[in-house]
């Protein structure tokens, strides 16, 4: 089993790290890493702003082996605080070391599940106080549960095969809507047309822009356009 | 009060599991008659094998009586590959911040009506808090609940209505099954805690979910003395198994009270602190 960094792979990756360094920039994190494991190979694969000194030693002691951050945390739907690894063993194995090289074993992981069954996970860190630590998470867990979405579906749409099977399959409900937008509505103008609550409104928005793999709406409405799902308002 | 069992704290409570999904199968196979899978009295699907998360409540006395499965909607959740008729062939949401929340249930056996702590309404509520405040937490901003009209109008009578549903209901077995989203939103919870007057912290830590459940397995069998039951004693357990709120509840143990003298402490023991460990003798 191999850990492949994929920074060092083509220019698609530049996005996943793209990703892994803006959740640091904007959500305050000290450290990000993305990781997936590859169903046929076993190969963990993945991207980490971690220094270098630390991927180095992290791969040539083989934690990603055992690393229970990785483990664990797909076997959770919920974002996985890693205080509930404490009493783990291989999780303080890898974490002994990891104050050595300025990493914090303050952090958590967002697992994410994909369409196939296959699985990724996001993880973050901050060094700092209980307090900063709680406020944190509950100001970003909604962002960060989308940006681990995000770089989960950089990644596998990376091949060729996987983009052509992965056109976005949008609802009526989603292109209706994402088609009004293109027409200048307001989600609330939406929701009255349609007979619908904005807060229905809004959460197929959030489904099509995921689906679209967009961060914001109108980005998610030029896609569609591009992919010839809606018109031109 | 409630325990979340996912993924890595399952091999922790196995037993909570095994008697979940034979309330599963109380309630979905014999109560309902939807057409599910049950083998040795358990009820089990193939989502429950791919690590969901599964939110349940304990009684004082120990007992699961209600649970709720919540799978991630960006990965296989049976609104995309089992339920999709409701969809009307619409493909399903996909979205890291929408929840699919499926299986819930309550035991009605169990638990009587009216609002009192072991009534379907406490529990319904308390399920419905641990499951949108676990939600929360997680950033998710929204859940799909794969419900019947019955489940359907216990939440809108209970400060819990869905602001709206996705397709449109279809049958399932002898009931219908919908799609009802809701918002895991801090005005949704609060509207719950206040129809159920719940205001404590409804979740266990592991340890005391493990020790309230073993409680269940070490209560006293009901009959100690292992005599007969006497002809009185049957009638206060008939009464007691077919009391169906708090205050027949309440009458009943008056009532013991007020006949004390007729029984030996024991007896009077026992009626008094077991009554479902002896409405399970009658």
């Amino acid at each position: 089993m191999k850990l492949i960094d994929l920074a060092a792979l083509d220019h698609q990756e530049k996005s996943t790290a793209d990703i892994i360094n803006s959740v640091c920039e904007e959500l305050g994190f000290d450290y990000a890493s993305y990781a997936t494991m590859n169903p046929v190979k076993g190969d963990v694969q993945g991207y980490a702003n971690y220094p270098d000194e630390w991927k180095i030693h992290y791969g040539s002691h083989g934690y990603h082996h055992f690393d229970p951050t990785i483990y664990q945390s797909v076997l959770s739907i919920a974002p996985v605080d890693w205080s509930r690894f404490n009493h783990d063993e291989k999780f303080n194995a890898v974490f002994r070391d990891a104050h050595d090289f300025g990493i914090t074993p303050r952090g958590l992981t967002v697992p994410v599940r994909g369409p196939y069954g296959e699985c990724g996970i996001l993880s973050v860190t901050r060094d700092c106080s209980d307090h900063e630590w709680e406020n944190l998470k509950k100001r970003v867990m909604g962002d960060l549960q989308m940006a681990a979405v995000q770089a989960h579906d950089t990644v596998m749409q990376s091949g060729v095969l996987a983009k052509a099977l992965y056109l976005p399959a949008l609802s009526t409900r989603e292109k209706e809507i994402l088609q009004w937008v293109a027409e200048g509505k307001s989600q609330q103008d939406i929701g009255d047309i349609l007979s619908i609550s904005h807060r229905t409104v809004e959460v197929h928005m959030r489904s099509g822009r995921e689906k679209l793999g967009a961060l914001t709406t109108p980005q998610a409405i030029g896609r569609a356009i591009g992919l010839g799902l809606i018109a031109p308002g | 009060m409630i325990i979340v069992i996912d993924g890595i704290n399952q091999h922790k409570f196995k037993d909570v599991l095994d008697e979940m999904f034979k309330l599963r199968a109380r309630v979905f196979g014999d109560r309902l008659g939807w057409e599910v899978n049950i083998v040795d009295g358990r009820e089990r699907d193939m989502f429950d094998d791919l690590n969901p998360a599964h939110v349940v409540s304990i009684n004082d006395e120990g007992d699961v009586v209600g649970c709720m499965r919540l799978l991630q909607t960006t990965g296989p959740h049976m609104l995309a590959d089992v339920f999709h008729s409701i969809l009307d062939g619409e493909p399903p949401l996909r979205s890291s911040q929408v929840w699919e929340a499926t299986r819930f249930c309550v035991d009605t056996k169990k638990l009587g009506r009216g609002r009192g702590k072991n009534s379907v309404s406490y529990v319904t509520s308390e399920v419905m808090i641990g499951s949108f405040e676990y939600a929360k937490t997680a950033g998710v901003l929204d859940s799909i609940a794969v419900i019947d009209p019955v489940m359907n109008r216990v939440l809108q009578r209970s400060g819990n209505a869905p602001y709206d549903y996705l397709g449109n209901a279809k049958p399932m077995g002898k009931v219908v099954a919908m799609a009802a989203m809701m918002d895991c939103s801090d005005e949704r919870i609060t509207g719950i805690r206040d129809y159920a007057g719940i205001e404590h912290d409804v979740f266990l830590t592991e340890e005391q979910a493990l020790e309230l459940f073993a409680h269940s397995k070490t209560l006293p069998p009901a009959n100690v003395d292992h005599q007969p039951l006497t002809e009185l004693e049957k009638y206060f357990v008939e009464q007691m198994h077919s009391a169906r709120t708090q205050e027949e509840v309440d009458a009943i143990l008056k009532l013991i009270e007020a006949l004390s003298d007729r029984f030996t402490p024991e007896q009077k023991t026992a009626l008094l602190s077991t009554p479902r460990a002896f409405a399970h003798e009658a």
